[in-house]
C-alpha cells in the first residue's frame, strides 16, 4: 500500500491519494497520469497490467490498486 | 383492488394528456386556417390553390383540373370561360404527387361538385419507391387532417409580413418567358411501357372510385412536354384508361392540331408552356370538352357575375402579354430569370 | 428510413412498440432483432449481409476465445507455461477477428482514398494511374457496428464479459435499431443485456423516452435544418465569400453539428428507452468545456471511450510504450518521459479518429489538429499549474472559467471549419481567408439574408439555440438540484410538452420551402 502512495505522491503531491474513492470518476488520474502510473506499477511489483486491466474499477482508490496487484500477483 | 384503482387513474391521465393535446392542435389549425383564409398573400404558392378551391363559392365549380406545374401551366380555365362558358378551376401544385392529387379532390368535393375531373397525368410518373411514397402518403395526409402542417410557415407572415403575391386566374398564372426547345421530335413509337410504383396504382384507384361515389368522370390529360413525356408513358396511359373505361388524351401526339412551336410556345427548354402555349392547349382542350360532355354554358347565370368579370380583365391582360410576347421574342437575362424563379415556386 | 423521418416515428416505431407488447416476454428479443433488420434494409436493402456477416464472425471468434479460455484452464492454470502459450492462441484468434473486420471496412470505406492517392503518386513517377476509383455501395452505420463488433471480442478476450452463446442475441447487440444508422457506439456490457431481458412497456418509460425524442426533433427540424442551408450556402461556395462569413459559417456549423447530431442521440436514446433500454449517452454539454481534452469527453463520448479502451490503453501497456518510459527514466527526466509515451499513445488515437470519419485529408488533419492540441495541453499543464498556485487562481470562479471556455470554443469552431470543408485545400483557403478579409460590416449589411434563410428563420435559430443553453446551463449548474422536467408537478410538464410539440410543428423546417436534410453522421 504505502509503496502505491508513494507512486502516486510521485505523480502528484497534493492530493491525499489514501482518501479518495473516485481517483478516476472525478478525474483525479486523466489517462495520461494512469499510463506513468501503470508503467511505475509494473517496474516496482514485477506484474504485467494488460489493457484489460485498464478500467475505472481497478484505478479509483488506492485499495481498488491494491487489490489489482495482488491478484496479478497471484497469476 | 388499490393497484386497478392506479391502473384507472393512470390511464385517465394519459387519455386527459392527449384530449387536451387534441384541442391544442385543433384549436391552433384552426387559427392557422383562418388566418389563412383571410391574408391570401401570406400563403405560399404551392398551397394558393386549396385555399382558392375552398373559397370559391359552394357547388360552381364544374371542371377539376388536378396535377403538378404541367397542369398550371397548360390549363387556364378563364379562357375556356370567355370563350364555352365553362366553369373551371386548376387544383394544380407545384411537384404535386399523386397523394395530394387525391386530397385535392377530396377538398373539391368538400364544397363543390364537378361533372367533370381532369387529371394531368405526369403526377402518374413520380417516382415512389417504397418509403419515400410512405412519407408522401403520410405528409399528404397529414396536411389534409391537420392543416396545421400545411400552412406551419404563416408565423413568419404574421411576425416578418413575408408575402407571397400572385395574379392568380382560378390556378392559372401568366407566364411570358419563352426559351424554346430545339430536341426534335420526342414521341418515337414503340411497343415498351413505363412502370407505374403500386403506392401510385392505389391512388389512383382512390381518385378513380372517389370521382365515382361522387358522380364525376375521371379524365386522364397529358399535355406537351417534351421533357417528361414519351411513347413508353403515352402505352402505359392508354391500356390503363382502356382496362377502367376512361377517355385518355395524349396532347403529345397532337402537336400539329394544337399548332404548337417549340421555338416560341416553350418555358423552360421543353419542360413547361409558357402563356402562348397554354393559349394553345387550352383553346383545344375548351373546344374537346364542350365537344365531348355534356357541360352547362354559365355565362348568362347571375351567380357567375364574378367569373364574367374576371374573364374580361384576363382577356385583356392575357392579349397584351401575348402580343408583348410575339413582339420582342425573349425576356432575356435577369429578368427572365426573376420571371421564371416566380412562375414555378422552388418545389419542382 | 430515417430516426426524424415521419415513417419512423409515426409508422415504424408504434408498430414495433405494439408488436413487442404483444410478443410473449421471452420471444421479444426475436422482435427487436427483426425490427432492426427491417430497418437496416429499408436503407441499405441487400447490405444488410454484411451486418449479418459480420454477426456470424464476431460470434465464432468468441466462441474460439471461450474454447482457448476454457481448455486453458483444464489444463492446468497454475502452469506458466501453458498460460502464456494459450495467451498466445488467444492472441492471435483476437488478431485474426479484428484485422477482418478492419479489413473489411478499410476495403468498403478507405478504397477510393486509396485508390486516388496512388495515383497521384504514380503519375508523379510518370505513370498513368493504374487504380480505379470505384463507387462502393456501404451498408448503413457500418462504421459503429464494426466497433461495437470489435469491442465485443475485445472484451471477451480479456474477459470483462461471458461471451454470447446464442447467436441471435449477440446479432441484436450489434444490430439494435435506434443505434444502426450513428450509434451511440455501445459496448457489450451496457447494452448486451438490457437488449434481451424483453420487459414490459412502463408508462414512465414511454413518457420520458417520447419526451426525449421531441427534445431531439426541436434540435433538429428548428435549429439544425436551418442552419444547414446557411453553412451548405457558404461551404460550397466558399471563394465568394469574405473572412467574417466563413468565421460565422464556421460557428453555424459547429452549432449544425451538434444540434443534428446530439438531437438525433435524444431520438435514438429516447427510442431505446421506450423499451426500457439504457443506451449510453453520446454528449454532455460540450460547450461548457474548459479544454479541448474535456470537450473530447463531453462530445461524442462513445467513440471518445472506444478509442480510449481499445486504442489508447492498448498502446500505453505495450512493450513500445514500456521501452520509452525506461529508456526515459534514464536519459529524459520525468516530463519528457511522460510527454514523449503521451505522444506515443495520442498519435494513433487521432489518426483513428481522423480516419474513421472518412478517407479524406481533412478528416485526417481534423485528427492530427486535435493531436497537436491535446499534446499542447498536456505539456503546459506543469506550467499552468505553476501559475495556478503562484497567483492564488480559485479554478472554480467565472473570471477563470469563462476565458477557458471562450477559448475552447475558438479550437472547435477551427476544427470544425476543417472537418466540413470540401477537402483539406479548400479548408485551408477558409481559414487563412479569415486573417485575410475580415468584414464586420456584411454581418448586418443584409448579406445574411441571401442564403435562403430570412429574418424568421434567423429569430428561430436564435430563439432555439437559446432555449438549449438555458437548458444545458441549468443542467450543467445543477440549479434544479438534479432535478428535471421528469420531477415536475404534472401541469409545468405537460406544459413543457405540449410548447415542445406546438414548437417543432409551428417552427420546425419541414414542408414547402424546406428541405428534408439527411443525417449527417449516418454518412460516416
Amino acid at each position: 500500500m504505502e509503496k502505491i502512495i508513494e507512486i502516486l505522491k510521485d505523480i502528484d503531491d497534493s492530493i491525499e491519494w489514501e482518501k479518495e474513492q473516485g481517483l478516476i470518476d472525478r478525474r483525479l488520474l486523466d489517462s495520461f497520469g494512469v499510463i506513468s502510473l501503470v508503467s511505475e506499477l509494473e517496474d516496482s511489483f514485477m506484474v504485467e497490467i494488460e489493457a484489460g486491466e485498464m478500467v475505472p474499477e481497478n484505478f479509483n482508490s488506492v485499495e481498488a490498486i491494491y487489490e489489482m496487484i495482488q491478484r496479478l500477483q497471484e497469476k | 383492488m388499490q393497484d386497478f384503482k392506479n391502473n384507472l387513474r393512470k390511464r385517465g391521465r394519459v387519455f386527459l394528456f392527449f384530449l387536451i393535446l387534441a384541442l391544442l392542435l385543433g384549436g391552433v389549425s384552426w387559427k392557422v386556417c383562418q388566418t389563412a383564409a383571410d391574408h391570401e398573400e401570406w400563403v405560399h404558392y404551392r398551397n394558393k390553390s386549396a385555399l382558392l378551391l375552398r373559397k370559391e363559392p359552394k357547388d360552381t365549380i364544374d371542371v377539376l383540373i388536378l396535377g403538378d406545374s404541367l397542369s398550371y401551366t397548360a390549363f387556364s380555365p378563364m379562357q375556356m370561360w370567355n370563350k364555352h362558358g365553362i366553369a373551371a378551376f386548376v387544383g394544380g401544385q407545384s411537384g404535386q404527387n399523386i397523394q395530394e392529387s387525391y386530397y385535392m379532390l377530396k377538398t373539391a368535393f368538400e364544397n363543390q361538385k364537378p361533372r367533370l375531373v381532369l387529371l394531368e397525368t405526369n403526377v402518374i410518373f413520380r417516382p415512389q419507391r417504397g418509403n419515400s411514397g410512405l412519407t408522401m402518403t403520410l405528409a399528404a395526409m397529414g396536411s389534409y387532417y391537420f392543416p396545421i402542417f400545411t400552412h406551419h410557415d404563416i408565423w413568419k407572415s404574421v411576425l416578418t409580413d413575408k408575402q407571397y403575391p400572385e395574379e392568380n386566374y382560378k390556378g392559372f398564372q401568366f407566364r411570358e418567358v419563352t426559351d424554346p426547345y430545339r430536341g426534335g421530335a420526342y414521341m418515337k413509337e414503340t411497343s415498351q411501357k413505363e412502370k407505374i410504383s403500386s403506392t401510385v396504382e392505389d391512388y389512383l384507384e382512390k381518385i378513380r372510385m372517389l370521382c365515382v361515389k361522387n358522380q364525376a368522370e375521371l379524365v386522364l390529360i397529358s399535355t406537351p412536354s417534351p421533357a417528361n413525356y414519351n411513347y413508353k408513358k403515352h402505352n402505359t396511359l392508354e391500356e390503363y384508361a382502356r382496362q377502367k373505361g376512361l377517355k385518355y388524351e395524349d396532347l403529345n401526339l397532337k402537336e400539329e392540331e394544337l399548332g404548337i412551336d417549340w421555338e416560341r410556345d416553350s418555358l423552360d427548354k421543353g419542360d413547361h408552356l409558357n402563356l402562348s402555349g397554354a393559349w394553345k392547349v387550352t383553346d383545344f382542350i375548351g373546344t374537346y370538352l364542350h365537344e365531348n360532355f355534356d357541360l352547362p354554358d354559365r355565362r348568362e347565370d347571375e351567380a357567375y357575375a364574378s367569373w364574367n368579370e374576371l374573364g374580361k380583365k384576363y382577356e385583356e391582360r392575357a392579349k397584351e402579354k401575348l402580343e408583348a410576347m410575339k413582339k420582342d421574342d425573349k425576356i432575356t437575362g435577369e429578368e427572365a430569370d426573376n420571371r421564371r424563379e416566380r412562375s414555378l415556386p422552388v418545389y419542382e | 428510413m430515417s430516426y426524424h423521418n415521419p415513417v419512423y416515428l409515426f409508422l415504424f416505431l408504434p408498430a414495433v412498440l405494439l408488436a413487442y407488447q404483444l410478443t410473449p416476454r421471452k420471444r421479444r428479443w426475436i422482435l427487436l432483432l427483426f425490427a432492426g433488420y427491417f430497418f437496416f434494409w429499408t436503407i441499405s436493402g441487400k447490405l444488410v449481409l454484411y451486418l449479418i456477416g459480420t454477426t456470424f464472425f464476431t460470434h465464432y471468434i468468441g466462441l474460439w476465445l471461450d474454447l482457448l479460455k476454457t481448455s486453458c484452464k483444464e489444463k492446468g492454470e497454475k502452469e506458466k507455461a501453458v498460460r502464456t502459450q494459450y495467451r498466445k492462441k488467444e492472441r492471435l484468434v483476437l488478431a485474426l477477428g479484428v484485422c477482418t473486420l478492419l479489413g473489411a471496412l478499410a476495403c468498403l470505406k478507405y478504397y477510393n482514398f486509396f485508390a486516388q492517392n496512388a495515383n497521384l503518386i504514380l503519375e508523379y513517377a510518370g505513370q498513368r494511374g493504374i487504380f480505379q476509383v470505384k463507387t462502393l455501395l456501404l451498408p448503413v452505420g457500418i462504421s459503429f457496428y464494426t466497433l461495437q463488433a470489435i469491442s465485443y471480442m475485445a472484451d471477451v478476450y480479456w474477459e470483462k464479459i461471458r461471451p454470447q452463446r446464442h447467436l441471435g442475441k449477440l446479432a441484436l447487440f450489434l444490430g439494435f435499431f435506434p443505434q444502426i444508422m450513428e450509434g451511440p457506439i455501445s459496448m457489450y456490457g451496457q447494452t448486451g443485456e438490457a437488449l434481451w431481458k424483453g420487459e414490459d412497456l412502463r408508462g414512465e418509460n414511454l413518457s420520458a423516452g417520447c419526451a426525449r425524442i421531441l427534445w431531439g426533433l426541436f434540435k433538429k427540424m428548428i435549429i439544425a435544418d436551418r442552419l444547414y442551408v446557411l453553412v451548405t450556402a457558404v461551404f460550397e461556395h466558399y471563394q465568394d465569400y469574405n473572412g467574417s462569413i466563413v468565421a460565422f459559417a464556421a460557428i453555424a456549423y459547429t452549432l449544425q453539428l451538434y444540434m443534428e447530431f446530439s438531437g438525433c442521440m435524444d431520438i435514438v436514446i429516447g427510442s431505446g428507452r421506450l423499451f426500457g433500454v439504457t443506451i449510453p449517452e453520446n454528449f454532455c454539454r460540450p460547450f461548457a468545456s474548459e479544454n479541448a481534452a474535456q470537450f473530447w469527453r463531453r462530445w461524442h463520448i462513445t467513440l471518445g471511450t472506444w478509442l480510449k479502451t481499445y486504442v489508447f490503453y492498448p498502446l500505453s501497456v505495450s512493450r513500445m510504450v514500456k521501452k520509452w518510459n525506461r529508456f526515459g527514466k534514464k536519459h529524459l527526466g520525468k516530463y519528457f518521459t511522460r510527454l514523449g509515451a503521451t505522444a506515443l499513445c495520442l498519435f494513433p488515437v487521432w489518426l483513428c479518429n481522423g480516419l474513421w470519419h472518412g478517407a479524406s485529408w481533412n478528416y485526417i488533419f481534423y485528427g492530427m489538429y486535435y493531436f497537436v492540441i491535446l499534446l499542447a495541453g498536456s505539456a503546459l499543464e506543469p506550467a499552468r499549474d505553476q501559475m495556478i498556485r503562484a497567483f492564488g487562481i480559485n479554478q472554480n470562479a467565472l473570471y477563470w472559467k469563462i476565458p477557458r471556455i471562450l477559448k475552447t470554443w475558438v479550437i472547435i469552431f477551427v476544427g470544425e471549419l476543417f472537418f466540413r470543408a470540401n477537402g483539406l485545400k479548400a479548408g485551408m483557403t477558409m481559414f487563412f481567408s479569415i486573417f485575410k478579409d475580415f468584414r464586420l460590416d456584411t454581418l448586418w449589411d443584409g448579406t445574411f439574408l441571401g442564403f435562403g434563410l430570412d429574418k424568421g428563420d434567423y429569430m428561430v435559430i436564435f430563439g432555439g439555440i437559446l432555449l438549449v443553453s438555458a437548458a444545458g446551463i441549468i443542467k450543467e449548474r445543477n440549479l434544479l438540484n438534479g432535478k428535471g422536467v421528469q420531477d415536475m408537478k404534472t401541469p409545468f410538464r405537460w406544459a413543457v410538452y405540449y410548447g415542445l410539440i406546438l414548437a417543432v410543428l409551428i417552427f420546425g423546417a419541414y414542408g414547402i420551402g424546406y428541405q428534408q436534410v439527411d443525417l449527417i453522421y449516418a454518412g460516416f
